[in-house]
């Protein structure tokens, strides 16, 4: 146990602290997203019960809404991973 | 299935290869782009790599595919899933976006897109000898899509930017279509609005190219990382956990992403391109 903590302090904190700040950005934009895809589909659920028929239709807007909120997680990590290569 | 995945575990860890004993593993070094034919014209570089060989085998088979499922003779099963994706095509892509008039010019376009993104996104997640490198002289079979590189998604971006713009300008006249894209606003707020349409306009190339570019990138990553760690923890015993953990990414991305992606670039394209046809002001 004292030998770990030894270790982690005496290695690079400068490239532990960049892999905690990639893992923490990625994470909490993955969990913005997933409140939203969440919506989405709740949404879809409930207006398809209520109207069945319009299915056909909804599902296009569906899976747009669906990409474009999703969209979000990737430019959080494709930013996430410029800063971690470049700073 | 699950016996499936059991019989794959037990031959890993049956035959552990000489490959474990790499120790250095970078999931990065699989998307590196290493020219295997020079071609240089001038300042371009025209060489011929991994993603270039992918594209060229995913245009051929896009193709193969349009000629073998929508030139059939006799009906059939073939005929069947011919008409199943123009379907989705014509209903969901390009009578979404494009305004009537503007169907039968643009429609070849954006089922183009769509039946080409899904083939080179399909394509990446069939195992190909085509890694570049070789064990014992024998060709890597590994897994790479070309749409993971934003050189290509871009270049596809850019065709539907242009196209936008083009077709805005050819129905609506350069001072009609230009003058859609400020909005009705009181004047003061004005120099505040117009640089940010301006901008949102660029977004949506940027945002297009991300967006197909991100998701195959990020499958990849997450199932050669699972697959990785094995090598990165140096224990042929995670086996258990990581081979299974990988295919259900696998097979997430391959019933799920691959048909969203070349879903949403298409109709993404088509309703780029119907809006700059018929502004809303």
């Amino acid at each position: 146990m004292l030998h770990t903590v030894i270790a982690a302090a005496s290695g690079d904190t400068v490239k532990a602290g960049k892999a905690i700040a990639l893992a923490l950005g990625i994470g909490l934009g993955s969990l913005g997203a997933g409140i939203g895809i969440g919506n989405i589909f709740g949404s879809m659920i409930q207006s398809v019960a209520r109207q069945p028929e319009l299915r056909g239709e909804l599902q296009g807007i569906q899976w747009l809404g669906f990409a474009l909120t999703e969209a979000v997680v990737f430019y959080g990590l494709i930013g996430g991973l410029l800063a971690y290569v470049l700073v | 299935m699950r016996a499936r995945l059991l019989v794959v575990a037990l031959a890993v860890l049956a035959f552990p290869s000489a490959a474990f004993a790499r120790g250095e593993f970078d999931p990065s070094k699989e998307f590196e782009q290493h020219p295997w034919l020079g071609i240089h014209l001038g300042p371009l570089d025209l060489s011929i790599t991994k993603a270039v060989v992918y594209l060229l085998i995913g245009a051929g088979l896009t193709m193969l595919m349009g000629i073998t499922l929508m030139r059939v003779k006799v009906p059939g099963r073939r005929q069947a899933v011919g008409e199943m994706i123009y379907e989705v095509a014509q209903t969901q892509v390009a009578e979404q976006g494009l305004p009537h008039k503007a169907i039968s010019r643009w429609f070849p376009y954006v089922a183009t897109l769509m039946l080409f993104i899904w083939t080179v996104n399909m394509l990446g997640f069939i195992p190909l000898p085509l890694s570049g490198e070789t064990y014992h002289h024998v060709p890597v079979w590994g897994i790479y899509a070309a749409t993971s590189s934003i050189s290509v998604t871009l270049a596809l971006a850019l065709l539907t930017f242009v196209f936008t713009h083009y077709e805005g300008i050819r129905w609506n006249g350069p001072v009609k279509y230009f003058r859609s894209w400020i909005p009705d606003v009181p004047k003061a707020i004005l120099p505040l609005i117009v640089p940010l349409e301006i901008l949102g306009q660029f977004m949506r190339l940027i945002s297009l190219s991300i967006r197909l570019f991100a998701n195959m990138l990020a499958g990849h990553m997450l199932i050669l990382t699972f697959i990785g760690l094995m090598f990165v923890l140096e224990n042929v015993y995670l086996a258990v956990i990581v081979v299974p953990a990988a295919t259900a990414f696998y097979i997430f991305e391959v019933i799920i992403v691959v048909s969203i992606q070349a879903f949403i670039f298409a109709a993404l394209s088509a309703i780029y391109i119907g809006s700059a046809i018929e502004p809303e002001h």
